[in-house]
Parts: C-alpha cells; sequence; structure tokens
C-alpha cells in the first residue's frame, strides 16, 4: 500500500490558523540524512537494550524519502493540535525477532484504528510509548504510514523492558483501553486489563501478561496503540522531548574523529566514561523474569579498575572496583572501542575492546515516587539508584526501597 | 602496623590440618604474611556490615566468612570483596571451592584481598577462631584426643605411630639417640638429617620437656624425649613435623608428645620384654647344641623346630662380634635384614657381645658356593656397618648337629682375629687359611702391630737397613754366609750389623724368647706398612 510522507510544518499551520508565528525555536526536523544520527541517539537512549534500532533504519529512510517529519514538543503546540487526540504507538515483544518477521507495514494502521473505532475517538497524532532502541523509530514510521503528526514525548524517555514502567503506569493512570496488531493480521483489543482486587498497577500488569500471551501465541511481537488521549493531558505524565535529545546526541557522535579518546567521546555525548577496556568475562543467565539476565566484565587498560555491568535486556548497574557507580534510570552504554557505536548487550563477547560510559538519564525517573520503578531493585537486584554526576561523584539515591 | 590482637599467618593457618578443605581462590600472591586476629561469620553477601576500618574495627585484620554465597556470577560478591577491603578485613573465605569469575578474581587481585573457598566455612570458621582466641582449648582437646589415642592404638610403637599421625594430621616419627629414624614417618629431609642428628647427639634428655627445633625451611620439629627402657642408655626422640610455626599448633602438638611419651615408652619396654624373652630361649637351645655329643636329643631337636632351625645338612658358622655396650637383642632384627637382604637365611642367636649365626644347606657346597656364601657375608657386614660396627669371622663347613658347634667355633676364632685387623674390613674367613697362617695372622692384629714397631723402633733410620738384615738373619738361622748371600752383601757387613742391632735394642739373640719376639717383630714390620697419618 502506498504512503504518502507527510511533512508537518509550522510555518504552514501559522497560515492555516492565521495566528502569528512563535517565537520559540522551530522544532527539529528529520529528514532521511538524519537517520543514521538518530539511530545511534536512540540506541544511546536503548541503553544496550531497546531492540536493534537499524532493523527500523532503513524503513524509516524509505518512508521519509525526499520528505521530512517534524518533532513537536508538547510545550509547543501548532494551535491545530490544540484539543485534539494523540496515539502512544510502540512495538512489544521480542524484538529480535523483528530481523527474523519483518512488519508487513500494516500493522500501526490496524492498531490505531482498532483503537479508534473502539474509543471513538480520532487519532490526530501520534507519539512514541518508548524512545529508547528501535521504539524511537517505530513511532516515526508509524506517524509517516498514517500521515499523521508525531509528538516529541514518551512514557519512558529511553528502553525499558517492561510496561508498568510507562509513565502512565507510574503514575496509576491505565493503559487501556489499547490495540495489538501481530504482523500475520491478528488484532486484539484490551478494554481493560486489571484484575477483580483493582490493585494497583494491576493494569499494567495484566496487559503486560495480556501482551505477551497474545505475542507468544502469534509471531513473537506486535504494535500497540493505546487509547487516544487528548494532546495535554496526554503529554502531562510524559518525558519530553526524547527523540530531539536523541538526535542531538547522534549528531554530536557524528562529529567525532574515527577510533576518538574516551574524553573526546565524553564531551561529546555530555557522559562519564567508566572504564575503557577489554571485556573479560561474560555472564548470561538465561532468562529470568521472561527477559535475559546477564553481567559482563571490562578491566581498564589504563588504570586496570574492574567495571561490572549488570544486564537485564538494558544495562542496568555499574560496579566499579565493588562500588556502586551507576545506575538504571541513567543511561548505561557500551561503546566499540574504535568506533564509538553503541553495542547491544547481546552482541558483546569476551575479548572485544569497548569503552563504557554513562549519560544522564530521563530526569523524570528521578522522582521519589518514580525512581521505585525503575531502580535496579525494581529488576530484581539488590541496589539503590545510583545517580550520575557527569562532572563530579556520583549519588546514591535513598529513595529506593532499601 | 602494630596490633595487640594475636594472630596466625594466612599462610600458617593454610597449612594447618584443620583448613585443610580450604583452597585460594584469589589473591594469594604475596600475601602469606597476612595475619588473621579471627574470624567473623556473615550469613551472606548482602549481610550489612559497618564499612570502618581501624585497630578497632570489627572487621579490621580478620577473616570474613561467608556462609552462603550464592553464584560467583553475583555481582553482590564485588561489592562484599570491596567493601570487606575498605573494612580492614585481612582476607574472604566463601562456601564452595568453584573458581571465581574473572571480574571477582581481577577486582581481589587488584585490592590485594586473598579470597578462600571452603566445602564447610563453619568448620574453618571454628577452627580460626580456635587457634587465635582459645589456643589452650586447642591444647586441652588435644592432649584428651590423644590419650585416648594412645590407650586404643595397638601394641607396637608403629600402631601408637600411626594414630598419632592419624590425629595430629603431621608426619610422625620416632628416633634413637644418633638421629635413625626407627619408627613412623619421614620428618627430616635433605640437610635436616645431619643437623637435626647433630642436635639430638648434642642434647640432653635429662629433662624430659618438649623441645622446638627449627629447620631452614621454615618447618619447625616437635621433638620430645623418651627415656630409654633401661633408664640408662641414651634417650628415644618422638617428632612431629609442623610445616609453618604456628604458636598454637606447636603447643597441642607439645602437650600430644608429653602424654604420647609415655604410651611410647611402655610400647617400647613391651617390645623389649618380648625379644629379651625370645633372645634367651634361643641362647638357651644355642647353649645345648653347642654342648652336644653325638646327636640331638628329641627335645632339642623339636625347640629347634619351633625356631624354625635346620639341625642336619651343612652348616656355616658365622660369629659377629660388637662392642660390649651395643644392644645385641635389640638389633638382632638388623642383622638378620642385613644377612636377608644378601638373601641369606641364617638362624641368628644373640650370644655374649655380639650374635652367632650359622647358615644351612641340604647338600655339601662346593668351593665356589663356600667362596660366594663368604662373599655375601662380607656384603651383609657392610650393610650392617650404617647401624653398628661389627668384626665378622666365618668358619668351615661342617655337617649335622653337631657341625654346628664346630663351625661356630672356628668362626669365634676367626673373628677374634678379625677384631684386630682392620686392613681386612674386620673380616676373616677360616677357609682360607691354614693353621701356621691363622697364629701368624696373629702378628698382624692391631694389638701386636704397634707392639712390633716399638721393639724394633731403635732400628728404624739408623744406615744400612738394619731391620731387613734382622730378619733374614733370623730366617737363615743365625747364618751369617747364608744372610750375606741373600741380601747380597759381604758376610763382614752382616757380622757388623748383627752386632749394632744388639747394641742398639740391647737384646741378647742367643736367648730363644727375645729371638722369637724379634722375629715375629720382623714379620710384621716388612710385612705391613706403617700406619699412616698420626
Amino acid at each position: 500500500m502506498p504512503t504518502r510522507p507527510v511533512t508537518v510544518r509550522p510555518g504552514r499551520m501559522t497560515d492555516v490558523t492565521g495566528t502569528p508565528a512563535r517565537t520559540s525555536p522551530a522544532p527539529a526536523l528529520i529528514r532521511a540524512a538524519d537517520v543514521d544520527a538518530l539511530v545511534v541517539g536512540v540506541s544511546l537512549l536503548g541503553s544496550g537494550g531497546g531492540g536493534d534500532a537499524v532493523t527500523f533504519a532503513g524503513v524509516l529512510r524509505r518512508r521519509l524519502g525526499d520528505g521530512e517529519i517534524a518533532l513537536i514538543s508538547p510545550d509547543d503546540l501548532p494551535d491545530a493540535l490544540t484539543g485534539g487526540h494523540v496515539v502512544p504507538i510502540g512495538v512489544v515483544g521480542a524484538i529480535n525477532v523483528l530481523t527474523e518477521k519483518l512488519p508487513s507495514g500494516r500493522e500501526f494502521r490496524d492498531a490505531v484504528a482498532a483503537v479508534t473505532r473502539w474509543t471513538g475517538r480520532r487519532a490526530d497524532a501520534l507519539m512514541a510509548w518508548e524512545a529508547g532502541g528501535l521504539n524511537g523509530l517505530s513511532g516515526l514510521v508509524a506517524a509517516l504510514d498514517l500521515g499523521l503528526p508525531f509528538v516529541d514525548a514518551d512514557l519512558m524517555g529511553r528502553a525499558l523492558p517492561r510496561l508498568d514502567q510507562f509513565t502512565w503506569a507510574v503514575r496509576g493512570r491505565p493503559l487501556t483501553p489499547c490495540a495489538l496488531a501481530e504482523p500475520s493480521g491478528p488484532i486484539l483489543v484490551v478494554d481493560s486489563a486489571e484484575g477483580a482486587d483493582g490493585a494497583a498497577g494491576a493494569n499494567a500488569t495484566g496487559l503486560e501478561r495480556t501482551a505477551r500471551s497474545f505475542v507468544a501465541s502469534a509471531g513473537g511481537w506486535a504494535a500497540l496503540a493505546l487509547c487516544p488521549t487528548e494532546i495535554g493531558e496526554a503529554t502531562r505524565d510524559t518525558v519530553t522531548g526524547s527523540l530531539t535529545r536523541a538526535l542531538a546526541l547522534g549528531r554530536a557522535h557524528a562529529t567525532l574523529d574515527q577510533a576518538p579518546a574516551p574524553e573526546a567521546v565524553a564531551d561529546a555525548l555530555d557522559a562519564r566514561v567508566l572504564a575503557t577496556g577489554r571485556i573479560v568475562d561474560v555472564v548470561r543467565e538465561g532468562m529470568g523474569r521472561g527477559f535475559r539476565r546477564g553481567s559482563l566484565a571490562v578491566v581498564d587498560t589504563a588504570s586496570g579498575a574492574v567495571l561490572r555491568l549488570e544486564a537485564e535486556n538494558e544495562f542496568l548497574l555499574a560496579i566499579l572496583d565493588g562500588e556502586l557507580t551507576a545506575s538504571c534510570p541513567d543511561l548505561l552504554c557500551v561503546l566499540d572501542r574504535r568506533t564509538a557505536v553503541p553495542r547491544a548487550v547481546e552482541r558483546l563477547r569476551v575479548g572485544d575492546e569497548v569503552m563504557a560510559v554513562v549519560l544522564p538519564g530521563p530526569e523524570w525517573w528521578w522522582q521519589d515516587e518514580a525512581i521505585d520503578h525503575v531502580s535496579p531493585s525494581a529488576f530484581g537486584l539488590d541496589a539503590p539508584a545510583v545517580r550520575t554526576a557527569v562532572a563530579g561523584t556520583p549519588v546514591v539515591h535513598t529513595g529506593g526501597p532499601r | 602496623m602494630t596490633t595487640a590482637r594475636p594472630g596466625v599467618p594466612l599462610a600458617a593457618m593454610l597449612e594447618h590440618p584443620s583448613w585443610q578443605d580450604v583452597t585460594v581462590l584469589a589473591g594469594s600472591g604475596g600475601h602469606g604474611d597476612r595475619i588473621l586476629t579471627g574470624a567473623v561469620v556473615h550469613a551472606e553477601l548482602s549481610t550489612p556490615f559497618a564499612e570502618v576500618a581501624g585497630p578497632d574495627a570489627p572487621l579490621t585484620g580478620r577473616l570474613l566468612v561467608v556462609l552462603l554465597p550464592g553464584e560467583r556470577g553475583d555481582w553482590r560478591l564485588d561489592t562484599l570483596l570491596r567493601r570487606a577491603h575498605t573494612a580492614g578485613a585481612a582476607a574472604v573465605l566463601l562456601a564452595g571451592t568453584e573458581p571465581l569469575r574473572r571480574a571477582s578474581h581481577a577486582l581481589a587481585a587488584r585490592l590485594g584481598l586473598p579470597v578462600l573457598g571452603a566445602a564447610d566455612p563453619l568448620t574453618a570458621h571454628s577452627a580460626l577462631n580456635l587457634v587465635t582466641a582459645q589456643p589452650q582449648l586447642m591444647t586441652a582437646e588435644t592432649v584428651i584426643r590423644t590419650a585416648t589415642a594412645c590407650q586404643h592404638a595397638g601394641d607396637t610403637v608403629d600402631e601408637l605411630l600411626n594414630g598419632l599421625t592419624t590425629l595430629l594430621r603431621r608426619p610422625t616419627a620416632l628416633f634413637h639417640h644418633a638421629g635413625d629414624r626407627i619408627a613412623g614417618q619421614r620428618v627430616l629431609y635433605g640437610d635436616e638429617t645431619g643437623a637435626v642428628a647433630a642436635w639430638l647427639g648434642g642434647s640432653s634428655a635429662q629433662h624430659p620437656v618438649p623441645r622446638l627445633v627449627e629447620l631452614p625451611s621454615r618447618a619447625v620439629l616437635v621433638i620430645h624425649p623418651v627415656p630409654d627402657t633401661s633408664g640408662a642408655g641414651p634417650p628415644y626422640w618422638l617428632a612431629v613435623r609442623l610445616p609453618t610455626a604456628l604458636r598454637a599448633e606447636s603447643d597441642a602438638v607439645a602437650a600430644a608428645l608429653s602424654v604420647a611419651a609415655g604410651a611410647v615408652r611402655q610400647r617400647l619396654t613391651l617390645r623389649r620384654l618380648g625379644l629379651e624373652r625370645s633372645a634367651r630361649s634361643r641362647a638357651s637351645l644355642l647353649g645345648e647344641l653347642l654342648h652336644l655329643a653325638g646327636d640331638a636329643p628329641v627335645a632339642v631337636r623339636r625347640r629347634a623346630l619351633d625356631l624354625d632351625w635346620q639341625l642336619d645338612g651343612w652348616h656355616t658358622g658365622v660369629r659377629i662380634g660388637v662392642a660390649p655396650e651395643v644392644d645385641v637383642a635389640g638389633l638382632r632384627a638388623d642383622v638378620v635384614a642385613a644377612l636377608g637382604a644378601e638373601e641369606l637365611d641364617a638362624a641368628v642367636v644373640e650370644q655374649g657381645d655380639g650374635w652367632s649365626a650359622w647358615i644351612t644347606a641340604g647338600r655339601e657346597p662346593s668351593g665356589i658356593e663356600v667362596e660366594r656364601l663368604a662373599g655375601a657375608i662380607r656384603r651383609a657386614q657392610r650393610r650392617l656397618a650404617d647401624t653398628v660396627g661389627t668384626y665378622v669371622g666365618v668358619g668351615r663347613v661342617h655337617a649335622g648337629p653337631e657341625g654346628i658347634a664346630r663351625t661356630l667355633g672356628e668362626a669365634g676364632d676367626a673373628a677374634r682375629l678379625a677384631q684386630g685387623r682392620a686392613a681386612t674390613g674386620r673380616f676373616l674367613h677360616v677357609d682360607r687359611l691354614g693353621l701356621a697362617q691363622l697364629l701368624l695372622a696373629w702378628t698382624r692384629t692391631d694389638t701386636f702391630q704397634p707392639a712390633a714397631r716399638s721393639l724394633l723402633e731403635p732400628l728404624v733410620g739408623e744406615s744400612g737397613d738394619l731391620v731387613r738384615t734382622l730378619a733374614a738373619f733370623l730366617d737363615a738361622e743365625s747364618s751369617t754366609a747364608e744372610t750375606a748371600a741373600v741380601l747380597g752383601v759381604h758376610r763382614n757387613t752382616v757380622t757388623a750389623r748383627i752386632a749394632r742391632v744388639q747394641q742398639l735394642l740391647g737384646v741378647d739373640l742367643a736367648d730363644p724368647d727375645e729371638r722369637l719376639a724379634l722375629h715375629l717383630a720382623c714379620r710384621t714390620a716388612l710385612t705391613s706398612p706403617p700406619p699412616e697419618g698420626p
């Protein structure tokens, strides 16, 4: 099915509504030439996980063609969107399967159609519910597919493995009704996911269970479109500007030389280098809670310091010489030593020369009631969240359960 | 750094028997001199503890024992190592002996923190606390167990030493005065043997207290004297080798040896009694055999059968003589072993200052077989030389029960001759000697030779080869003409020399006694060179 790229230009909308042009900076525009930078950026937000964005990069590049798409800031909405409804969208399931079972191209359209039909609300714009990894790109692909504007707000600000780690879920907002569309055709609308007890967080957990059994019985992944929500209401509890940040990170990364010095990488990405050296050990514990658990160790070539990274899909915890140094929700990333390209947890092997860095994570999560959902203890690791101060010493967050 | 708390070196604990199951997982290099002042138990990796160091901090200098460390891949292991290091722990002991993952291993090396593993960490913990905090309790426990073990060990010294070795889990041995190990396991290596033998030789057993001998290899020998069964002879020494000088252990072992020494002495006495009883029985039977007239009576034959002695056949007697102070009954086993090593199946009987032995053949041996037999006996004598110095005589082959007495008689004569003859290795075989030679052999004894030389002393150094002239003169029945012919000189020269001999020696060659004495002296002086050296 042919799709027409939709370009949302603030200038044109100004013309439509007749209001004067805004004074705030113009929203970032994504063109085909920006896709590579965006892939690096969303991979950094993926923190070693979130799925391989490269899979969607080709799709995005084709959809963009010669056109462009704007990353509309919720703080700077064009009037045409004010009062409109936005649908958070993304891909759930075993996202690594995507490389084996390719999208048919209808999943996003089907999911959005199902959830709008069920709720009787229009979708005026799309947003991503996850900004790290391939979902950083899938929302843009969906927006181009459906010809809808894209709002740069999301429910994670990075990659996270579970639906109860949506900012909405943390705020107690239901994720239903929503729709799941599976590449081989079946579409599932979930109207409610609470159990009989209606316990807090039960909605997200219930949806997680439902989604999981759906994708497991089908192709391994599905597009998930949440309920169309009034934009102001929708973006109230979200992380904003994640893709703008990803683009900026990717562009800064592109300025790096071949085989850059760790300090240069830290400067460009506003990151802190944890260790630069060889991977000496990789432990994979198989499937814990349905996710791949693992750990890897890097010995810093210069200092001999031992860095250990604990991972569950994403990197969760950094232990430097036995001391907790950084953790989720900050962005722990392992970069190729030579190219500084972010590498996925499951691709790393003993003997690889790497550079481990930490970038500040989304500010939204460092709120007392939110941090417990993404601190290492939320993943079963017996450690508090450790906040990275890029210049200075890490801060152990005391808001954790322990 | 000084600390008030006493401790044990990690290296010493690692060699302690109670830590047999403890292995070093990481950080072993160069940390052996670490001092452990005790142990602190933690249930699991996440158990909180005060991360402060200092002389009074709970973990400073201690071994941190983690009972449930979980999997080796657990990241909390790394944080535990770091926290333990920060808190000043001397080492960390984990349950299980699985190796560490690379990360933890690298971290332990980086922190310089030894990480140990043990299948049963709680036992290792108790053992360390016993050593560091309650050494007296350890000593008391060891003493009680030693007493029990001594009570239940068998009647032999070997059984007792085996029991001690098992109990102390260290090699244990019994030495005699000269440093010879007479029972137990090897406790000395290389040069140590000589040094310790010298130490034992110079050490008095007057005070039956345990002592510590420090060996160059930083090993320690805990020794305790065991008085000789007679109470008069030189003592035995009970010795235990410890790989390192760990005070708590050496104290406990020393106390254990004090208890064991009595038990060893009792076993030695029992053995002595047994030896002497059988020696008496053998000696009395031999006495009857030696006074046998005609064939042996049935009673004698039956007793001989009990001792596995063959009365019929052809016997070759051997007399092995020793110095009077030698313990003949005690060393009989060594004599039997030395003969056995040369495949000589001999009846050996303690008799006087030595042993009488005979070897019985079913048929009359040929001359070559006799020669071969004598050679084997001689080699056996050399084997014995390590244990005790002997002089040996071998008799001729005689047949029948009476033959035993006859061949032993000859062997005895030969042995008496052999005693003075260092030149022949103090070994004489009668078969090689004519009776005259046997008598002449007397002149070659150690007692006669110096006398002969001193008798002829005035002639030495005088011009005219007076000793040779005198010898030739006496051989020639005092004929000056014959003497001159033999020596190739003029007879007046002989006459003049003999006159000078009589003058120098102050003897009258007409006196038959003096002639005989001088004749023998000349033979001796001319057949054997003067002794070398002072």
